[in-house]
């Protein structure tokens, strides 16, 4: 059984490259997740607009510094989420980075699927605080994914 | 990688020594005799300059071409046979083997003077490997000599005489100088030879003759001599070259490597099979008897090398040899196991007793080994392999470090790591320069299509399943960063080392030396480059945000370093990003520093503009507070640089200092109706302004309106200042054409968390277009300073709070949303032009009609107006029906275009008639009619009138500024016939016989032939089929006679003067009859073909209109109905009077026509006279006719006396075709010979008619009943 994963932040982007949502789960480094989001959108728009089109969602390790993996994600309404994963030395399987990456859209998708939102012109959107069920949902699925109490 | 002794890094090669290529020290002189160098001593006979000259050119070629064969490098991949060539002097020594001589006896327990064994070794006596060691191999012992020797060659005989016959004894002469100088030759290369043998080292020796000599027939003979006296190899030992081009030397130096890169790697496997069997010998004596300690433990620097220690050497000796052979395989084993034992090494604190010399040595072969080790896989293109050695290379040396004391908390443990990713960056790039590439990193499904068979399989493999991120291999701009981060840990920790002392705690180890170090400087080293290649290898398409980090960080370094203004230039540029992608968190450390930096700078105005932004950006009511007090310490502590010109502080792309959110009432009015505004100007919750001196706000609307000023005024009232929300009444704008100036507006302009103070007004507009509010603008003002924020109309903290809110009431506060989605403006129009248009017509529309509708406009609105309609008929769907429009002159089918009805003033109306006509089929037909209105001046040549239009509508688009409108109407027209026409024809056999055969009027042009078409009678009966009634006016045949049917009479030709005109009301019919003269061709009855209609009736009619007036006149046309051609076989026609006189006779006629088209006809005729019947006949009773030849007839006549008055019968006549009877009769005697009957008809009644409905309808004949015929007898 590989380790589980461990996610250090889960960042959202709008398709126009505002923040949506930054969730950091460790604690008092919160400013360096928000650069690790900014930047990963370079390699994102790399991958993207690269020459061989691929309708995947999953765009892999984007980079790795520091001590953080940077994984993306493009919805195919370009919304973007990064994952900052730990460096640590053992193999990262795809396979549960799409997982947790589908989990994190499906939370996205269902916070959104609100008539109270108004999506398109708001970069903050679900992410602002107000809506909290997003949080939550989001540290949920960081709980269960890094080990943790799986929520029943 | 400049901290590594080179010799530990770079790629080996084989070294070939090349001697005898010096340089003439004055090639210009040329002296032939004086001594060159050690090789020239025994110079040769002078020479000509030219040859001379030659060969020095030669040598300096040679010199070139051998040394650019290869560059030491780090990163040298790829494996060519090449050597390492190094020129040597050709008395070049090689290092003494041992130390004693080999005459000594002690020379076989002697040592090398490298090895740990000998006591005067600087690695004496537990040292592992020196770099030194790398250096004999590389610079100081070849693994092949190649001697460079000119060839003795007398001068040429006849080139000073040519005409000089052979002389025999210079001959001898000659050979005999030659045989002295390769003597002496030779014993130079035995002399050579000798040194090299020893230790094995091949040597060659390249001849340099002229190009002559090569073909001189005593060469061969020479050079064996020359070989075989001085004890060269057989093989590739003896070359001979003469002056050739520089790219013909290359080629030399090429195949003089090929040549001898066997013997090369012959002479380093030699070597690594001596060094392994020393270790083996070592391994074994370990092994089997395992020495204790020699010396004594006092003295620790006299410990001797321990076993471990061996194994490295050996292990390491063997690896570079490998590497010399360009085994890359085997070197790579051989370091791993180096390493691995040296690892073992450090593990133990005894074997290496940490921050000892020999301790610091071995870090840093260590590293050494580590560059090399993952330099070697990256070569076989194993990027994970590569920097998973390099990982847990750092890994172990951090908890090694631990164990030595130098932990993450010292500066050494961050030096040392920052050194690493850089060797790693750096060897990184060298390679990215020649070969190495870097993989994407991205899913196997998206790198699937990249290179298929870039990668092995079984690295797939591994890769399907994940990636280990550490091990993911990425451009050295990452380990670039990631040096230039652990120096900046390094700086950290030096700090606060310092810092440590100054209270006094002791210096960590090596302060000295890190104090030295400018910690600055190598940290902007390491991001610039990182930087620089983050640049190269970012696609041109995007934005650059790694590089703005790596730039972030630049800057950071520039601020530590108080290089502030230019930290400023980079904060400038990365804050331009940051804000526009709305990365507020990024921002705000940004600009902290920044204004960090613009105090150190001293800069006010900047100190001001960033005090303001980071205002707009604060996260709580704390913060926003105190920088409004550091604003305001920086205002009042100075002034402004120009106190003229006011500061202005966009905030366009940054966060607002106000939430502003514009709202009107309604999305569009009408032009000069007024248009309710809100804007509302709200700090939000987190957030404290009261501090902030804004002392006005200016709210400038589209132009041509004087701004709206809102001045501060402290509030006066306690209650209007306790509440939240705030209305400011500013009525309605003054337009700028006004002369008077609206006062400005006094209102509290102090913002608590949450406040908002909602402007309120309307405005209005004489022209269309589009009203909004330009900007607001905040002013600061506080001792002589002037700052201006504008604001957009719509901005906002966070974005969801911008939902269009309306303010209804203040107490209680409510709002109420606005459910549109823009309502931060008003679109201002023109009001509809108010035309009255109806459309009058009676329906339906009939056929072959000019349908009127009446087009009537009336101006209903104050303005004049000029009209112009368009109409288009749009086209049918019906069949065969055809239709077109008529109006004002003009006709069309389809669209008619700008009719003008003129400029109608207002209460007038216009009238206008279009005319619809439409033929062919009754069905829908469909208009559109457009009525376009163009306000316009009464007087069209007054320039401007008093209220209309007063303002010149120069910011609208001229589009909007021209008042017109335009109304579509769309009317279907049910269409259908006047009248319908129902055909009655009968056709009548003709009496008159038939044309004799020889008969020459038939011949003629105008001879008419009716015997065998008749007569056709066609009846119209004409009804009227509309509601309306109709008046029909006339009623005509138009013959179209042809020469197949022409019309003999027609009823209308006398009555028509009394019946026309007249009134037809819906259902009223009349009638019309005419007689049709039939004389089809022989052909058409043979095909039974029909007969075209030869006329048409034109009905000449107008509708009647309920007022009591009549329409216009139209004219329906009917074609007369297609005629047939009656088809008859054998026929008896009986021709009788219409009337008898008593007892007088009365002859009748029978004719009997044979009409088939081949046969002939047997007939016979009976008359019955029965007694009752009322005559008496004369005549035949019974009796048989000639026979009738096809187209021939027969005539019987009668005399009847009748006898009886009134109606009585005429006798029967049986006709009898018997000829067909008579067929079967041959068969039996008995049979009834009366054949069948032939038809008698009574040409008084022979009504053979069809009804047709219309004229394209196909005719259906009604036979007639045959009944007895009869006369009326009178007395």
């Amino acid at each position: 059984m590989a380790p589980l994963l461990r996610l250090n932040a889960v960042a959202f982007i709008s398709p126009h490259n505002h923040p949506i949502l930054i969730r950091t789960f460790e604690k008092g480094d919160e400013l360096k997740y928000h650069y690790v989001a900014h930047t990963s959108l370079d390699v994102i728009e790399e991958r993207t607009n690269g020459q061989t089109k691929s309708n995947d969602c999953y765009l892999g390790l984007l980079y790795a510094m520091d001590d953080i993996a940077a994984y993306g994600y493009i919805t195919p309404l370009k919304m973007k989420i990064v994952l900052a994963l730990p460096l640590t030395d053992s193999v990262v399987r795809d396979a549960e980075v799409i997982m947790t990456f589908r989990a994190l859209h499906l939370a996205y998708y269902h916070a959104s699927s609100n008539p109270f939102i108004r999506l398109h012109d708001t970069p903050a959107g679900v992410g602002s605080a107000k809506w909290k069920r997003f949080r939550r949902k989001v540290d949920e699925i960081s709980r269960a994914v890094g080990g943790g109490s799986v929520p029943s | 990688m400049n901290s590594y002794p080179p010799e530990l890094l770079v790629q080996l090669a084989p070294v070939m020594f090349v001697a005898g290529l010096d340089l003439p020290p004055a090639p210009s002189t040329s002296a032939p005799s004086a001594p060159q160098s050690p090789s020239k001593t025994q110079s040769p006979p002078p020479t000509p300059i030219k040859t001379q000259d030659l060969f020095a050119n030669l040598v300096a070629r040679l010199r070139d071409a051998l040394q650019s064969q290869r560059k030491v490098s780090i990163w040298a991949p790829e494996r060519t046979k090449q050597f390492q060539m190094i020129l040597v002097g050709k008395d070049v020594r090689f290092p003494p083997r041992k130390l004693v001589p080999p005459e000594d006896l002690a020379y076989a327990t002697a040592h090398s003077p490298l090895s740990p064994l000998t006591p005067s070794s600087p690695l004496y006596p537990d040292g592992l490997i020196a770099p030194i060691w790398i250096r004999k191999h590389t610079a100081l012992v070849p693994s092949v000599f190649v001697l460079f020797l000119r060839l003795f060659e007398a001068p040429a005989m006849h080139a000073r005489s040519p005409l000089d016959t052979p002389d025999p004894e210079h001959e001898r002469d000659k050979t005999e100088e030659e045989r002295r100088r390769d003597n002496d030759l030779s014993a130079e290369v035995a002399a050579r030879k000798k040194t090299t043998n020893e230790r094995g080292i091949k040597l060659t020796v390249v001849l340099l003759a002229t190009r002559r000599m090569l073909d001189d027939p005593s060469l061969d003979s020479r050079l064996t001599f020359i070989r075989r006296q001085s004890g060269l190899d057989s093989r590739a030992a003896l070359f001979v070259l003469s002056p050739v081009s520089t790219s013909e030397l290359n080629d030399f130096a090429r195949s003089l490597q090929d040549a001898l890169y066997e013997t090369a790697v012959e002479y380093y496997t030699s070597h690594s099979k001596r060094v392994r069997r020393k270790r083996n010998r070592h391994s074994q004596s370990v092994s089997s008897y395992n020495p204790p300690p020699v010396v004594s433990m006092g003295i620790a620097s006299a410990r001797p090398l321990r076993p471990e220690g061996w194994t490295v050497r050996y292990e390491y000796k063997m690896a570079c040899f490998a590497e010399f052979r360009g085994e890359d395989e085997v070197a790579l084993k051989h370091y791993q196991d180096a390493y691995a034992t040296l690892m073992i090494m450090f593990g133990s604190t005894a074997i290496l007793p940490p921050r000892t010399k020999r301790w610091a040595e071995a870090k840093v072969l260590a590293d050494a080994i580590n560059v090399k080790i993952t330099k070697l896989y990256l070569y076989n293109h194993e990027h994970s392999l590569a920097l998973s050695h390099h990982n847990s290379h750092m890994r172990r040396f951090a908890d090694f470090s631990r164990g030595w004391g130098i932990g993450e908390e010292t500066f050494e443990y961050w030096s040392w790591m920052a050194r690493q990713h850089r060797v790693l960056a750096e060897l990184l790039e060298q390679g990215s320069n020649s070969s190495l590439t870097f993989p994407t990193n991205s899913p196997p499904s998206l790198a699937a299509g990249a290179s298929p068979a870039a990668t092995p399989v079984d690295l797939d493999a591994v890769r399907a399943l994940g990636l280990n991120p550490s091990h993911a291999l990425q451009h050295p701009g990452h380990y670039y960063y990631m040096a230039a981060r652990c120096t900046e840990a390094r700086r950290e920790r030096f700090l606060a080392n310092e810092k440590g002392m100054s209270q006094g705690t002791n210096a960590a180890p090596g302060y000295a030396n890190e104090k030295k170090a400018d910690h600055l400087t190598i940290i902007l080293e390491l991001y610039t480059k990182s930087y620089e290649v983050f640049k190269k290898y970012s696609s041109t398409t995007s934005q650059g945000r790694l590089t703005l980090w790596i730039a972030y960080r630049i800057a950071h370094t520039y601020y530590e370093s108080e290089k502030f203004d230019v930290a400023i230039r980079f904060f400038e540029r990365i804050a331009k990003t940051y804000r526009r992608e709305k990365w507020k968190h990024m921002l705000r450390p940004l600009l902290s520093t920044w204004y960090a930096c613009a105090q150190k700078l001293g800069d006010v105005e900047l100190m001001a503009t960033l005090l303001v932004e980071m205002i707009g950006y604060a996260q709580d009511v704390d913060e926003s507070i105190t920088l409004q007090e550091d604003l305001l310490a920086v205002l009042k502590s100075s002034v402004p640089v120009s106190a003229r010109r006011p500061l202005v502080v966009d905030l366009k792309e940054s966060d607002p200092l106000l939430d502003t959110m514009l709202v009107f009432w309604t999305p569009e009015v009408r032009v000069g109706e007024e248009a309710g505004f809100q804007l509302s100007l709200a700090t939000p919750t987190n957030m404290d302004l009261s501090a902030l001196p804004i002392d006005s706000v200016t709210i400038t609307f589209s132009d041509g309106y004087y701004p709206v000023v809102l001045q501060h005024s402290p509030p006066t009232d306690d209650q209007v200042a306790d509440t939240a929300v705030r209305l400011v009444k500013v009525g309605k704008l003054v337009p700028e054409d006004e002369d008077e100036e609206p006062e400005e507006i006094c209102a509290d302009l102090r913002w608590r968390p949450g406040e908002r103070l909602v402007v309120s007004g309307s405005i209005s507009s004489e022209a269309p277009g589009l009203l909004t509010v330009v900007s607001i603008t905040v002013v600061i003002a506080q001792n002589g300073w002037t700052i201006e924020m504008p604001h957009e109309p719509c901005v906002s903290h966070e974005i969801s709070t911008l939902v269009p809110r309306w303010l209804t009431s203040l107490q209680p506060t409510r709002f109420i949303q606005l459910g549109r989605n823009d309502c931060s403006s008003v679109v201002v129009r023109h009001r509809p032009h108010e035309l009255a248009v109806s459309l009058s017509h009676q329906t339906p529309a009939l056929l072959d009609e000019e349908y009127p509708i009446v087009i009537d406009i009336t101006n209903v609105d104050e303005r004049h107006l000029d009209v112009i309609v368009d109409v288009l008929l749009q086209p049918t769907e019906v069949d065969q029906a055809a239709q077109h429009i008529i109006f004002d002159d003009q006709r069309s089918s389809g669209l008619i275009k700008g009719i003008r009805l003129g400029t109608i003033a207002p209460g007038v109306s216009a009238t206008k008639t279009l005319y619809l006509a439409g033929s062919g089929a009754p069905g829908d037909r469909t208009l559109d009619i457009s009525i376009q209105s163009t306000a316009v001046q009464p007087g069209v040549t007054s320039k401007c009138d008093d209220d209309a239009e007063p303002r010149s509508s120069s910011s609208l688009s001229t589009h909007a500024a021209v008042d017109s409108c335009e109304k579509l109407q769309t009317i279907v027209i049910p269409t259908s016939r006047a009248m319908t026409i129902t055909y009655d024809v009968a056709y009548r056999r003709s009496k008159n016989a038939m044309p004799a055969l020889a008969d020459l009027s038939t011949v003629e042009d105008d001879f008419w032939d009716d015997s065998y078409g008749g007569i056709a009678v066609v009846t119209a009966k004409i009804e009227c089929s509309v509601p309306c009634g109709l008046a029909v006016e006339s009623l005509k045949l138009h013959r179209q006679d042809n020469s197949l049917a022409k019309v003999l009479d027609c009823s209308s030709d006398k009555s028509s003067d009394d019946m026309f005109p007249d009134e037809y009301l819906p259902g009223d019919t009349f009638c019309n009859v005419s007689r049709i003269s039939l004389s089809p061709r022989e052909e058409q009855v043979l095909d039974n073909e029909n007969i075209a209609g030869p006329g048409e009736y034109e009905v000449v009619w107008r509708r009647m209109l309920p007022a009591g007036g009549r329409g216009r006149q139209s004219i329906t046309r009917f074609a007369l109905p297609t005629l047939m051609i009656p088809q008859d076989e054998l026929i008896a026609l009986l021709d009788v009077p219409s009337f008898a006189k008593l007892h007088a006779s009365t002859p009748i006629h029978l004719t009997i026509r044979n009409r088939h088209s081949s046969r002939s006809a047997h007939v016979s005729v009976t008359l019955d006279l029965d007694p009752s019947d009322a005559f008496v006949v004369a005549g035949l009773r019974n009796g048989r006719l000639p026979i009738l030849l096809p187209g021939s007839e027969e005539k019987l006549s009668w005399k009847l006396i009748p006898i009886e008055c009134g109606y009585v019968k005429i006798p029967r006549i049986k006709v009898m075709n018997v000829r067909r009877a008579a067929l079967p009769s041959q068969g039996g005697a008995e049979v009834d010979a009366e054949g069948e009957a032939v038809k008698v008809i009574d040409v008084r009644a022979d009504w053979n008619s069809t009804r047709v409905q219309s004229a394209d309808d196909s005719a259906v004949a009604i036979p007639q009943q045959d009944g007895a015929s009869t006369i009326l007898v009178l007395p």
